[in-house]
């Protein structure tokens, strides 16, 4: 017999577009402690070999304590951290990164959180499913201090469109 | 001596990508191709915490129109610059940011990426560096951009001693 999925009602996740507004913000969730093995995986899988993230000897020699975290790993753990109150809605695709500042290096060890604010919302002329969001999510560390901020635009999914 | 040759040319680093190597308008076509699977796209989308199930569910997507997992766009860009990263940043010293980074084309899995690069503009910001400004696209094994960016990153310049500096192997057009 199947499992009757039906019996639970859900618990939802997520925002439709219709929620958002311009300069609204949200401190996101859970912050992540980026660890060495963070670090080992992302470069090896991106083919990340930079010297300056894979050999400590050699950052030390221009001039830091050791291997920084790369910062494309920062960037993509600030931007997962803060996609459940932007982005996850299924239908609705990245479309660009206006921008990024890396603005100071993370190392392993350093705990990071994302913080947004809503910047534009607008229709979609091409896809009325979807409007289109832009925010501006900046990530911190255990200090306080910005290490990387960084402009996104996504299509977001309509509540009418909702199935 | 130092020990550790981290700073003479063509040991740690590449021989012949110092700042003063690039020259705005030069085109790169990067080597290597990567075919990106589960362990690039489901690895790295869960361990940033991207919690957006489109990267990571099948099961959810068989009713959208591409009807499998589509690859985080984060993850392409990443692969893009890892692709190009040694010929263009091995000397790197910071990366200062990117601008106008667009996904054009959906990427799943079995897909395979290329890089290609221009360089866009040279700044003098210092005694021991320079900003380079790359564009990098990243191409599918059917030619179609699946992802553009312009890359700022802090160059070192050459050293002024090069003692020791090995030089890169001969090259061939073959």
């Amino acid at each position: 017999m199947q499992f009757r999925t039906k019996d639970f009602p859900l618990w939802p996740k997520a925002s439709f577009f219709e929620e958002f507004e311009p300069g609204q913000t949200f401190d996101h969730h859970w912050g992540r402690t980026l660890t060495e093995s963070d670090a080992v995986a992302f470069n090896s899988l991106t083919l990340g070999y930079n010297p300056l993230y894979v050999n400590d000897e050699y950052a030390r020699e221009i001039g830091h304590p050791r291997s920084p975290v790369n910062p494309y790993l920062a960037f993509l753990t600030v931007l997962g951290l803060s996609v459940e109150d932007t982005s996850e809605k299924n239908g609705g695709a990245f479309l660009s990164v206006e921008y990024v500042s890396f603005l100071e290096p993370v190392y392993p060890g350093d705990t990071i959180t994302a913080h947004t604010t809503v910047h534009q919302v607008r229709e979609s002329k091409s896809r009325p499913m979807n409007g289109i969001v832009t925010w501006h999510t900046h990530g911190r560390n255990q200090h306080g201090t910005r290490v990387l901020e960084f402009s996104r635009t996504n299509l977001v999914q309509r509540r009418s469109e909702a199935r | 001596m130092n020990e550790f040759p981290g700073l003479i040319p063509g040991h740690i680093t590449g021989y012949d990508n110092y700042f003063e190597d690039f020259a705005v308008g030069q085109r790169f076509r990067h080597a290597r191709g990567k075919t990106v699977t589960d362990l690039e796209n489901v690895l790295i989308t869960n361990m940033v915490m991207n919690t957006a199930d489109a990267h990571f569910n099948e099961d959810g997507m068989k009713d959208h129109p591409i009807g499998q997992r589509i690859v985080f766009g984060g993850v392409t860009a990443s692969i893009v610059i890892g692709l190009a990263s040694q010929d263009s940043s091995d000397n790197a010293i910071a990366e200062n940011g990117f601008e106008n980074m667009k996904l054009l084309t959906p990427v799943v899995h079995g897909d395979t990426l290329y890089a290609y690069t221009e360089v866009r503009d040279l700044s003098d910001t210092g005694p021991d560096s320079g900003t380079v400004v790359f564009h990098h696209w990243g191409v599918n094994q059917r030619g179609e951009v699946v992802f553009e960016v312009d890359r700022s990153v802090e160059v070192r310049r050459r050293p002024a001693d090069t003692a020791g500096a090995s030089a890169p192997r001969e090259r061939s057009n073959a």
